[in-house]
């Protein structure tokens, strides 16, 4: 257990464990996510990094951790993890390590690795039990490589592999689900926007034993095409609108966080990103608008306002 | 061969610039290649990109390591030695650079030999707007080479940013054609380098390195966070700038949502800005609760900062 309990903002570190002089673009809202997950979970966690945007956190000799940090394939971070996880149980049976030398094994990938090409190893972690955190960036894109279309990314989004006409005409994958669907120790979405609950649903992970998953929307100015002082903004009207709602699996029930009793309308959210342009310039795109308003507002329609429970 | 190249940051439209430019050629006729080579950082960082325009096919190819014109959309890029902006320049190699700095200064601080010139924007230009730089940019290169007439260009530019819409690609003809102008004294100050062979290159320097165990040349690192090393402060084009009489020592919201943890609360609660590694995404001026930070143009910061110590 810790003896950090978050109950207002106030409670929230005001010095910061992630170093800085990282080559993340300015106004990255994964790296801002990194941060506060990071003060929260402490310095004795390990990172097993799948090739994605934050393959540039830690190039040698630099890194922005207190401790180690793994590279891994885009397909095996579960699998490295598993054998980090491995050795510190080794290490603690032949009374090499003490108990609390410990580290937490954190699986650090964005959406194209944890909803694409890594799910296979993330089904095979879940199966086996493994004891981790899967922290997932999703900025709905391949964002590392010039945003192209990835299983996350929106219905409707312009990316690079969708740069005209409809934009991307898949929807997005829902990842959550999957997970809960196996029942694992925990799982969670969270946005640097909101850090109070961010905070608090990391606590809650890290106590707990077990797969553990914790999926964050990444507003990202460079794939997504928003000014960077507007990353908070853009993740609390992903909230506000309903876009992206907070939530968490735990003793095998979904509640979410919040839930906004009256939502903004998604194209306030929309219009913010030149990837949803096309929607309103040069002429307003009314059907796919009101579609993408009409899914948000089915998924809503089947949570409780009053407890947060989704039917 | 004219080989060109555009020195910039993530996000100052040297891409853009490079493709107007090419775009610009072709339709005077020429054989062109244009493309922009990144590191691996992002928004912000150096990178720059480049064009080979030529009346006979071009069989060169990769980066230009000999350039007849190098043009640098931001100043402050020129002693950062991982952007390369020197590299190659010699007598007769023109030196564009986009600065509120003179030319004699830049003589004396670079030591080349070639000629050195400084973009002279007019006040339409607006600076603020970064893409608006670049575009400029191709505009005085055109004018430099002396070979691309002014409708070539605003073709060029009609043809690359179309998409934007009309009232962007008025916006950037403009710029170009800004830039075009400030050029008339020197049209033509740009000539043609010899198209490079084979049979007359060198042997490359190269310098022997001995052999060494893993653990001298590459050794473990028993240090945390260790990226503090990095200088990302150099990406910034605007600087967030604290007027403490305004700010309430909330603690929290500046400090927690700055992503590069640039900014740090001191023990009596105030904020504090790193600048050695704030890049300058101005969240913490967007969210700051009494409006208490301000974005303020990095040079003019910078040049109000060295009259301060002076």
């Amino acid at each position: 257990m810790t003896d950090v309990h978050f109950q207002r903002m106030k409670d929230l570190p005001s010095t910061h464990l992630l170093g800085a002089g990282t080559a993340m673009c300015a106004g990255c809202g994964g790296l801002e996510m990194i941060k506060e997950v990071y003060d929260v979970l402490g310095e004795n966690t390990v990172f097993v990094n799948a090739a994605g945007c934050m393959t540039l956190l830690s190039v040698y000799p630099f890194t922005p951790f207190r401790g180690s940090w793994l590279y891994t394939a885009m397909a095996s971070s579960p699998a490295g993890a598993q054998g980090v996880r491995d050795a510190l149980d080794i290490l603690k049976a032949n009374g090499r390590m003490t108990e609390e030398e410990d580290l937490e094994v954190v699986v650090l990938s964005g959406d194209g690795s944890a909803s694409g090409m890594g799910l296979s190893a993330t089904s095979g972690a879940i199966d086996r039990g493994l004891d981790f955190i899967y922290l997932c960036y999703d900025n709905e894109g391949y964002g590392n490589t010039g945003q192209q279309t990835s299983p996350e990314s929106p219905h409707g989004a312009r990316t690079a592999t969708d740069a005209v006409g409809p934009g991307n005409i898949g929807y997005k994958k829902d990842l959550f689900s999957i997970w809960v669907a196996n029942k694992p120790a925990y799982a969670a979405t969270v946005v640097g926007a909101e850090p109070l609950d961010l905070a608090r649903k990391i606590e809650k992970a890290h106590e707990l034993e077990g797969p553990r998953l914790i999926l964050s929307l990444a507003p990202c100015p460079t794939g997504w095409g928003y000014d960077p002082a507007h990353t908070v903004e853009i993740g609390r009207l992903a909230v506000k609108t309903g876009v992206w709602p907070l939530k968490e699996y735990v003793d095998g029930k979904v509640v979410h966080t919040r839930h906004p009793g009256k939502r903004t309308p998604v194209e306030a959210y929309l219009e913010t990103q030149d990837r949803f342009r096309h929607l309103f310039e040069p002429v307003r795109n009314d059907k796919v608008i009101a579609e993408i308003q009409a899914r948000v507002d089915a998924y809503w329609a089947e949570v409780d306002v009053d407890d947060g429970t989704k039917a | 061969m004219y080989r060109i190249r555009f020195h910039g940051r993530g996000g100052q439209g040297m891409k853009t610039a490079s493709r107007v430019l090419g775009s610009a050629f072709f339709h005077e006729g020429f054989e062109v290649q244009d493309a922009p080579r990144y590191g691996a950082e992002r928004r912000g960082a150096p990178m720059n990109a480049y064009v080979r325009a030529d009346r006979a096919p071009i069989y060169e190819r990769g980066i230009i390591l000999r350039p007849d014109l190098v043009i640098v959309a931001d100043d402050t890029l020129v002693p950062i030695p991982a952007a390369g902006v020197l590299q190659g320049l010699d007598n007769r190699s023109v030196l564009l650079i986009d600065s509120a700095t003179p030319e004699d200064e830049w003589r004396k601080r670079t030591n080349i030999g070639g000629p050195i010139l400084v973009l002279p924007l007019p006040d339409t230009v607006d600076r603020s707007s970064l893409a608006m730089i670049g575009i400029a940019c191709a505009g005085a290169a055109a004018r430099l080479i002396g070979v691309i007439s002014e409708d070539a260009l605003e073709q060029a530019v009609r043809d690359e940013l179309a998409p934007l819409g009309e009232a962007v690609v008025e916006k950037n003809i403009q710029a170009a054609m800004a830039g075009y102008a400030a050029m008339s004294d020197h049209a033509g100050t740009v000539s043609e380098g010899v198209p490079a062979a084979a049979s007359g290159a060198g042997s490359p320097d190269w310098v022997d390195v001995p052999v060494e165990e893993v653990r001298l040349s590459g050794p473990a690192i028993h240090a945390g966070a260790t990226s503090v090393e990095v200088r990302t402060g150099l990406w910034r084009t605007f600087r967030p700038v604290i007027h403490y009489d305004r700010c309430n020592h909330c603690n929290w919201v500046c400090s927690s949502f700055c992503p590069d943890n640039a900014i740090s609360v001191a023990e009596d609660g105030r904020p504090v800005i790193d600048y050695d590694h704030c890049k300058g995404c101005m969240i913490c001026v967007v969210q700051c609760p009494p409006h208490a930070i301000e974005s303020v143009l990095e040079v003019e910061a910078a040049a109000a900062e060295r009259r301060g110590s002076a």
